[in-house]
């Protein structure tokens, strides 16, 4: 797929901020602003967007070095592709701490004020979080969207399953969703008619089979309802073999890389088991591609329809007290990330829409002194909680292949038990316990420096360790409550003076019921499959939870939710079922922030079905 | 080839039980030992290749444990030799133990670093446990549907 070279010509501070009023002005590249961008320059919109971190990664040269940081990096954390920024900084989880009771730490950018200390990340760079991304792509449940009618939990959605159906469809085609409709039809789901996802499933890996073969038939108890047990297949934003029958019988054809040059990879996947951080040859979904065709609509028209600001900080929003509307915004474009010199330029559109993030959104209203008429801005924060389980299995499962997760357990994402305790869906993870314990390496390290292993030994030391690994992810519904926040404080502030988020979580009595039968659900898993259980939480853990005289270490999820979140009133929530702000009519607050619960499905299919839906309803507006 | 680097070679093949051709396959063996004599010096480089040439030409476990009396065991060479494992193993050179340098003195270059980009695509643990490097050369789609090829250990194994 092709970037119109135009296109990654920096549009410069000076003519954005002379060049009058934009239709459309979206701050953020990820994948909400996109597909907006997307929808109103097909719709021959002027739109601008901007992006506080850094562009170059716009080419595929760019994009190499990224990778090259990677293979680079002592330390493989989750951002390591992503060089450090204090314009636009993002959070990296290897620096945070237990908290005592009361202690606020603000020596990383997030300040953790506790007392759950996350570390829940996003990334701030041309395309987003997306650029960081793992890609399951599951739906919520129709159960998922009123939970508290049915489980008197959480809180129902504005909007119901079905009228978000024919979205999902076109976030599925957006995306590039590879899966099988038959593995997908568990727990009531249906799909009408004729239905196929864009391309075929990825075929589950040999480790999945492993675990599959060890479980499939049996099944568990839960407060009176039997679940069957089975690996079943996740739909994946990652380019497999499309399917023909697809629109139609018209088919689908992947996009691979993108670039300025043609270029030729990615249209399939080739099992780099690196999707997060990076995937190598791009045939992970990256919100670039969306863009790449909000960028060819400038071509046809012969004119810039879409114009990418990039190091450029939405600041403030300047609210018109007369009616309510933004009337401008306040961005600080920075030259170089190494330095904090920046201009400060003014920005003028008769749309506004916050796609930064369910995290840097709300810290941008609240940092505005937006809190909104409900005073729900920043609150309800929510991300799935993640419980780690890892175990050697008998066998070797030739661990350490494949697309980062291919299969996992599914089957608890709903039941009556959602009345007492959390949901969960399980992945299993194909790089083995690396998310848990920093395997491989930490696995050398121990094999040589403790056990004195070398030559044939350490070889074969090697696979018995490595190649038998099972990690179990249990991913936890985390319902909304209101004490849950993100503030911001004057003292706190970022290289160029924006003050930064402050992070207040307790993980509620609810999901923590769900995380103490989780780790006994796990267990009874690996009895039957005769896997050694090597978990342990490490109460100095800065994620440790106690919780009935057991303690767990809780993982952020990086599924931000809930800090704009949407309602049917001004009183009870910030945003309405378009994600339009209920007290500024030409606002758009787009993106997880919106989404009133998110039940056991990873976020980004739903928060894009709901960017197409308010695609139309700011058409809507500007006619 | 220096008898200085076919030591080094005959020293990596000992440790890591990986052929000479899959070192030099590799690219790196030049890099890494002039690696070893950035960090440690060249007279910590010779000791341990001379300890290495001058062990005797047992095979089997009187091998082992002469590798391990004499080279693993050794105060000053030990934390070296294992550093070395480690970075044929994953392309990153690891600081050497805090008593070590209590002992030996510690030297500027010495601290955790990627050698090179390639060196970690290059990381032999990938190949012994029949995967690849994470983010690198890619084993092509479906792959990991079917059970890995963990390489044998030809020689070794057969002597068991
Ligand atoms: C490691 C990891 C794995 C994940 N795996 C999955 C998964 O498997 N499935 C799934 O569904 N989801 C997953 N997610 C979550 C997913 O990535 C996000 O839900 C999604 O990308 C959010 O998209 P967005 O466009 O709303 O926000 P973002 O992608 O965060 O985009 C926000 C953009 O706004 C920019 N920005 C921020 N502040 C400002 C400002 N003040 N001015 C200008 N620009 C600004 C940022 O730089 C960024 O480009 C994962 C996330 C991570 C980190
Ligand atoms: S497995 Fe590899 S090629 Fe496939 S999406 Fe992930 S990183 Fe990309």
């Amino acid at each position: 797929m092709l970037f119109p070279l135009e296109s990654t010509l920096k549009a410069d501070a000076k003519t954005v901020a002379g060049s009058g009023e934009y239709d459309v002005v979206i701050v953020g590249s990820g994948i909400s602003g996109a597909i907006i961008a997307k929808q109103a320059a097909e719709a021959g919109k002027r739109v601008l967007m901007l992006e506080a971190g850094t562009g170059a990664n716009i080419t595929l040269a760019g994009y190499d070095d990224l990778l090259t940081t990677f293979y680079s990096a002592v330390s493989k954390d989750n951002q390591s592709p992503f060089p450090v920024n204090a314009n636009a900084a993002m959070p990296r989880s290897p620096k945070l701490r237990k908290l005592q009771a009361g202690e606020t730490d603000s020596s990383t950018y997030i300040v953790q004020s506790g007392p759950y200390v996350s570390d829940t990340t996003y990334t701030r760079i041309f395309g987003g979080t997306t650029m960081h991304w793992e890609a399951k792509t599951p739906r919520m449940l129709r159960s998922d969207f009123k939970t508290r009618s049915i489980f008197g939990q959480g809180l129902d959605w504005p909007l119901s399953f079905e009228e978000i159906e024919d979205d999902y469809r076109l976030a599925e085609r957006e995306i590039g969703v590879s899966a099988n409709v038959e593995d997908q039809q568990y727990l009531g789901q249906t799909f009408p008619g004729d239905y196929v996802f864009p391309m075929r499933g990825l075929p589950l890996s040999y480790l999945d089979q492993q675990v599959n073969k060890g479980i499939e038939g049996t099944s568990v108890e839960l407060c009176g309802k039997t679940y069957p047990l089975k690996v079943r297949p996740y739909p994946q934003g990652r380019n497999s073999i499309p399917n023909p029958a697809y629109d139609g019988g018209k088919g689908y054809r992947p996009i691979g890389a993108v670039d300025t040059h043609q270029v030729e990879e990615g249209g399939r996947c080739q099992g780099n088991t690196n999707c997060v951080p990076l995937c190598p040859v791009q045939a992970r979904y990256h919100s670039g591609k969306t863009l790449a065709k909000a960028f060819a609509k400038n071509a046809k028209a012969g004119e810039r329809l879409v114009e990418l600001l990039a190091q450029a900080v939405a600041s403030k929003v300047d609210i018109d007290p007369d009616n309510g509307k933004v009337r401008s915004l306040e961005v600080k474009v920075y030259k170089d990330p190494a330095s904090a010199a920046h201009e400060t330029i003014t920005v003028k559109g008769k749309v506004f829409v916050f796609a930064a993030g369910a995290i840097e959104t709300a810290r941008l209203m609240l940092a505005s002194g937006l809190r909104s008429t409900s005073g729900l801005v920043g609150r309800n924060l929510m991300d799935h909680a993640y419980l780690l389980n890892w175990a050697l299995m008998p066998q070797i499962c030739g661990t350490m292949r494949g697309t980062s997760s291919t299969g996992g357990i599914v089957d608890l994402r709903d039941g009556p038990f959602r009345e007492r305790q959390a949901a969960f869906a399980i992945d299993i993870h194909n790089d083995g316990w690396g998310w848990a314990t920093g395997a491989p390496t930490s696995d050398l390290l121990e094999l040589v420096d403790d056990r004195n292993l070398h030559g044939a030994d350490l070889r074969r030391g090697m696979v018995d360790r490595v190649s038998r690994q099972l990690l179990l992810a249990f991913m936890l519904e985390v319902m909304p409550d209101e004490s849950n926040r993100i503030t911001v404080d004057p003292q706190y502030t970022d290289a160029l003076g924006n003050m930064r988020p402050i992070l207040s979580f307790t993980v509620p009595e609810y999901t923590m019921k769900g995380a103490a039968y989780g780790r006994r659900f796990a267990r009874t898993v690996f009895a039957r499959l005769g896997a050694q259980d090597h978990t342990h939480y490490d109460p100095s853990d800065f994620g440790y939870v106690a919780y009935e005289g057991q303690g767990y270490a809780i993982r952020g999820g990086n599924h931000l939710a809930g800090t704009h979140i949407m309602g049917t009133t001004r009183t009870n929530s910030v945003v309405d079922k378009n994600q339009r702000s209920w007290d500024h009519e030409n606002l758009y607050l787009v993106g997880g922030g919106s989404m009133p619960t998110i039940g056991t499905a990873n976020v980004t299919l739903t928060l894009a079905a709901m960017c197409f839906r308010s695609s139309r309803d700011i058409l809507k507006y500007l006619h | 080839m220096s008898n200085r680097f076919e030591a080094f070679l005959g020293l990596s093949v000992e440790l890591t039980a990986f052929s000479r051709f899959d070192l030099l396959g590799t690219g790196l063996a030049e890099r890494y030992l002039a690696t070893l004599d950035k960090v440690v010096g060249v007279e910590i480089t010779d000791t341990l290749l001379a300890a290495f040439v001058a062990l005797p030409p047992a095979e089997g476990e009187a091998r082992i444990k002469a590798v391990r009396t004499t080279i693993l065991g050794n105060e000053l060479l030990g934390d070296v030799a294992r550093a070395l494992i480690k970075l044929w193993y994953s392309g990153t050179w690891f600081e050497l133990p805090l008593a070590w340098m209590e002992r030996f003195g510690s030297r500027p270059a010495d601290t955790t670093f990627v050698v090179s980009p390639d060196a970690y695509v290059e990381g032999l643990l990938w190949k012994a446990i029949g995967a690849h490097p994470a983010g690198a050369k890619a084993p092509g789609f479906g792959s990991w549907a079917f059970p890995p090829k963990i390489p044998a250990l030809p020689e070794l194994d057969s002597k068991a």
